[in-house]
């Protein structure tokens, strides 16, 4: 909590022919981050190598292209494979080679007679195109060739020609270009020409065949339609194989590309001539159960060392350790970047504070429902991990939602009938008599949200540069921290001592010192100058980002602005549905009423789908923008390494 | 006396209503204004981060954040104008 996983520095080594039985039980037990070798030049080194694969590496990865080349023909992924029952490996590596060649000289075969078909479509369809403009002109194909004395021209005209000498001329008109076959006697070919080019003549050439064109036509159309059925047949029958064979290729595909990670793993070790080397990371209470269990495989042949982590070479990976509450927000950690091994975790608190946030801002009921249902609906489409965590923050904010439209009494936009808001209401138009907006108390609500934040960000860099950091730098980012914290808090002093202002406390009737200067001020006002000081004393140019003091903290008074804007929304979409459209019709109720009552739940369905649209993005975005941008630059820097141990959670397949 | 009273309630009258009038405008320019700024600097990072989307999908959510940061301007507008409008 709050602190990533702790992790051990692992070093396993020991003779060449104890590696097999290390590199199987180190995946079966999928705890151990490899960090991959890289050969040295440096003295000492030089009989250090890249080890070389296991034998039998290139045989599962040809296995492997092939099963997924198959599951590429059936158009599936492992992932989107839901399992059904588990496959005993045994089984499966008697069967694998056997079944698996089956498939593919199966697939390849309805493969190959698929793409005959599909090139016999376009073959057909092409010459569809050349025979379209003849199909007009009532000749048999023959006709246009095989003469002595005559010329023929055939192609597409603009408009009609003027031709001066005897001939027999077919003109059809068409969208695209009116079509021409010209018979005309040889010698007169040259004038025929000129009179042509004349309308723009270009010429279509004769396609082969025999016969009317339009019975050619309806001949290829047939023979389009019989292959285009059996492509069909041939999907059908893939669909058919898929159903049948998915199983077995998904569990092939997992135990080839387990068999390909374990052959392939001493290319990520180091090797001498008699020895192997494996430098990696395990989460710290696993190291006993790791070691003894490599022990216990190679006859205690293997020696298991805990190396001290060197934080200043060492780029730990980082695995969360987070209450199963605040894990799927993860995923939002993620987004940004993950910790590094010797920061904060902030996750669980972003697991708190931003459904807190998505709740002031949208603070309705109604939306709250509507993404309730919304992120367990969606359950279904949204497949994969990210796609779950992401539905489950969405889930927890809208829960928030609906506890601040409960507050704020607001319901798609309408006040609960009978509730009063508690605290303060955001109801823009009230009736008469009622409360109307308490906005300058929830921006100053707003504002304290942001000073709380903001300091406990700066809490939380003084701590995070504490640990961190060593020597004089140390000292001074630790105190560039506390500067920043007295400024702001010099700025609130002062404006206390000098503003009255609501829900903050009043401090201008304090005892005046000098002139028109208040012990508030005076007090503020020191603490603005040693806070701008210790900053100064980290980095001068640092003293530029004062202003961002006041504008992070009134950056959060979006919780309040975006929430408003909101329900600005929906009170007009209201308005306008049922004030100028349902209530007039249903007072005086005509015929034309219920065009009336329609275009308002038009009117109605159409914004509030809009506005539900805006505020999730809204709630969402600018709940996020304020931990990223205000908050993080405070204190995090993230850019951890993820943990990825050397194994797999298996799915489809079983010992 | 009763016509100069007359005379000085509509002028208070109308003045108030034009300074409801000011307020509405005040707030209008406000919330317009900063929304052609944020406008101007989402520009570039939108289209930066449709590029960068287009190269890689990955960087969805974090083009998308960075694009709603300039939102801030708009923000301060908008507080500016709730605040005329209703202290």
């Amino acid at each position: 909590m709050l602190t990533p996983r702790q992790m051990s520095h692992l070093f396993i080594t020991g003779s060449k022919n104890q590696m097999e039985p290390v590199i199987q039980e180190l995946y079966r037990q999928n705890v151990f981050h490899i960090e991959e070798f890289v050969e040295q030049t440096v003295q000492g080194y030089e009989d250090v190598k890249i080890g070389t694969p296991l034998p039998g590496a290139s045989e599962a990865a040809s296995k492997l292209i092939r099963i997924r080349s198959i599951e590429n023909a059936f158009g599936v992924k492992l992932e989107d494979v839901v399992p059904q029952k588990r496959v005993p490996v045994q089984h499966l590596r008697e069967t694998i080679d056997t079944k698996l060649s089956a498939i593919v000289s199966e697939v390849e075969q309805i493969q190959a007679k698929k793409s005959t078909c599909e090139e016999a479509v376009k073959d057909l369809e092409q010459k569809i195109n050349e025979l379209k403009p003849f199909a007009a002109i009532p000749l048999p194909l023959e006709i246009y060739s095989g003469y002595q004395n005559i010329a023929v021209f055939t192609g597409r005209v603009s408009k009609s020609p003027d031709l001066i000498v005897p001939n027999e001329t077919y003109f059809s008109p068409a969208k695209e270009g009116n079509f021409i076959a010209v018979f005309a006697p040889a010698e007169h070919s040259g004038k025929v020409q000129l009179s042509l080019l004349q309308a723009n003549f270009v010429a279509v050439p004769v396609p082969g065949g025999e016969g009317l064109p339009q019975d050619l036509l309806n001949l290829y159309t047939g023979q389009i339609a019989a292959f285009k059925k059996e492509v069909a047949l041939i999907q059908e029958r893939l669909e058919a194989m898929k159903k049948e064979q998915i199983e077995f290729l998904a569990a092939s595909e997992e135990l080839m590309s387990a068999d390909v990670d374990k052959a392939e793993a001493p290319l990520r070790f180091a090797m001498t001539n008699e020895t192997f080397l494996a430098e990696g990371w395990v989460p710290a209470d696993r190291v006993d159960v790791l070691s003894d269990a490599l022990v216990k495989v190679t006859g205690g042949k293997i020696l298991v060392t805990v190396l001290p982590i060197d934080f200043e070479h060492d780029s730990v990976p980082v695995e969360y350790n987070n209450p199963s509450f605040s894990k799927p927000t993860q995923v939002l950690m993620d987004v940004y970047s993950r910790p590094t091994y010797t920061e904060v975790d902030p996750t669980l608190m972003i697991s708190i504070v931003f459904p807190l946030f998505f709740g002031l801002i949208v603070g309705d009921v109604g939306y709250g429902l509507i993404f309730l249902a919304m992120s367990l609906g969606l359950r279904k489409y949204l497949k994969g991990e990210a796609g779950e965590q992401l539905l489950t923050v969405l889930r927890n904010a809208s829960i928030s939602s609906i506890f601040f439209g409960i507050v704020f009494s607001e319901f798609l936009g309408f006040a609960i009938p009978g509730w009063n808001p508690v605290l303060y209401s955001r109801h823009l138009m009230t009736e008469a008599g009622g409360h109307g907006p308490n906005i300058p108390e929830l921006m100053v609500l707003s504002i304290w949200i942001g000073i709380l934040h903001i300091t406990l960000g700066r809490l939380l860099g003084i701590y995070n540069h504490a640990k961190q950091d060593h020597g004089h730098h140390r000292t001074l980012a630790v105190m560039a921290n506390f500067g920043w914290l007295a400024v702001m808090w010099g700025i609130i002093l002062a404006i206390w001592s000098s503003a009255v202002i609501p829900l903050m406390p009043n401090l201008t009737g304090l005892p005046v010192v000098v002139s028109v200067l208040n012990v508030g001020l005076i007090i503020g006002g020191v603490l603005i100058i040693v806070g701008i000081i210790l900053i100064a004393r980290e980095s001068i140019l640092e003293v530029i980002e004062l202003p961002t003091i006041v504008s992070h903290v009134l950056s959060y008074t979006r919780l309040v602005a975006v929430g408003l804007s909101g329900v600005a929304i929906a009170m007009v979409v209201n308005y306008m549905s049922i004030e100028m459209f349902i209530r007039p019709a249903l007072e005086n109720f005509t015929i034309m009423s219920i065009v009336m009552i329609l275009v308002g739940l038009g009117i109605f369905l159409f914004g509030q789908t809009l506005n539900i649209a805006l505020t999730l993005l809204g709630g969402g975005l600018h709940s996020i923008r304020l931990h990223y941008v205000e908050f993080f630059t405070k204190f995090y820097k993230g850019g951890g390494k993820k943990y990825i141990p050397f194994g797999m959670k298996r799915r489809f397949t079983e010992d | 006396m009763a016509a100069e009273l007359v005379v000085a309630t509509t002028d208070l009258a109308m003045i108030q209503a034009q300074q409801a009038g000011m307020k509405a405008i005040g707030a209008g320019l406000a919330v317009g204004l900063t929304g052609i700024g944020t406008g101007v600097a989402e520009m570039g990072i939108g289209a930066a981060a449709v590029g960068a989307i287009a190269e890689n999908k990955d960087f969805f959510g974090l083009g998308l954040l960075f694009t709603v940061i300039p939102e801030t301007i708009v923000i301060f507008g908008l507080v500016v104008g709730l605040l005329l409008l209703f202290l």
